[in-house]
């Protein structure tokens, strides 16, 4: 017989949502950082140091937008990472595309 | 008892959330570090049942932390579980490779995360 997956209890659904609220600034600036690594990628002045900052604020988001419910932000986040760390190619546009559904996501739960 | 862990791991929100995770979810006690040297400090100090090591960290990194959890004989038996979110497949093979007890990957699903440390310490 299948069980049901657990059900998260309402405490710890409202204690998720508080730590949410406290750490939302912290999820954005990865995100600006992000944001702003594409546009430099975009007009082709995007310096290394930026690069791993966003390869670092990719990684961050990757790990821990999933925890909060957001998985589809987790690939998105992953896919940035593995672009800004070089072990994959993406189009400037690819990569924008995805910042943008980021961004889109996380509004969404605000 | 309840079970003594302590999460090492530079960002907040993710030690944090593994906090309230095992504190609500399975009643443990948790110590936190913010760096691997104030983990290789706590864990001497508190002698915890388990560790939950982050492996991206400025400074001391988790493979590092690691290695000087088991040089010293007052941390060397301490189970160490990575918590990581390289999924790759050479990133899993090197920190295999380590000796840990198990790398879990982030994200982590708050609900689940102390079963499947259970699961894995044999503690289930």
């Amino acid at each position: 017989m299948a069980t049901n997956p657990p059900t998260m209890p309402p405490a710890m659904l409202e204690a998720l949502g508080r730590l949410w609220t406290k750490f939302l600034p912290e999820i954005e600036n990865r995100l600006a950082l992000l944001e702003a690594a594409v546009r430099s990628l975009e007009s082709g002045s995007l310096s290394g140091d930026e690069r791993e900052s966003a390869h670092q604020a990719a990684h961050k988001l990757a790990g821990v937008l999933g925890t909060f419910g957001l998985h589809r932000g987790t690939e998105l986040a992953r896919q940035a990472e593995l672009v800004f760390a070089e072990e994959r190619t993406a189009s400037a546009g690819e990569l924008s595309s995805w910042v943008s559904e980021l961004r889109l996501l996380i509004d969404r739960r605000k | 008892m309840p079970r003594r862990i302590l999460i090492i791991d530079d960002e907040d929100d993710i030690r944090e959330v593994a906090a309230l995770s095992l504190e609500t979810v399975a009643g443990w006690d948790v110590i936190v570090a913010s760096s691997g040297a104030q983990g290789l400090e706590r864990a001497a100090e508190h002698q915890p049942d388990a560790i939950l090591l982050d492996v991206m960290m400025p400074g001391m990194d988790g493979p590092t932390t690691f290695r000087e959890l088991r040089k010293n004989p007052a941390t060397a038996k301490i189970p160490v579980l990575l918590l990581t979110a390289k999924v790759q497949g050479p990133d899993q093979r090197r920190f295999a490779d380590l000796g840990v007890e198990a790398i879990l990957t982030k994200p982590f699903d708050p609900l689940t995360l102390a079963s499947q440390m259970e699961k894995v310490l044999g503690w289930d």
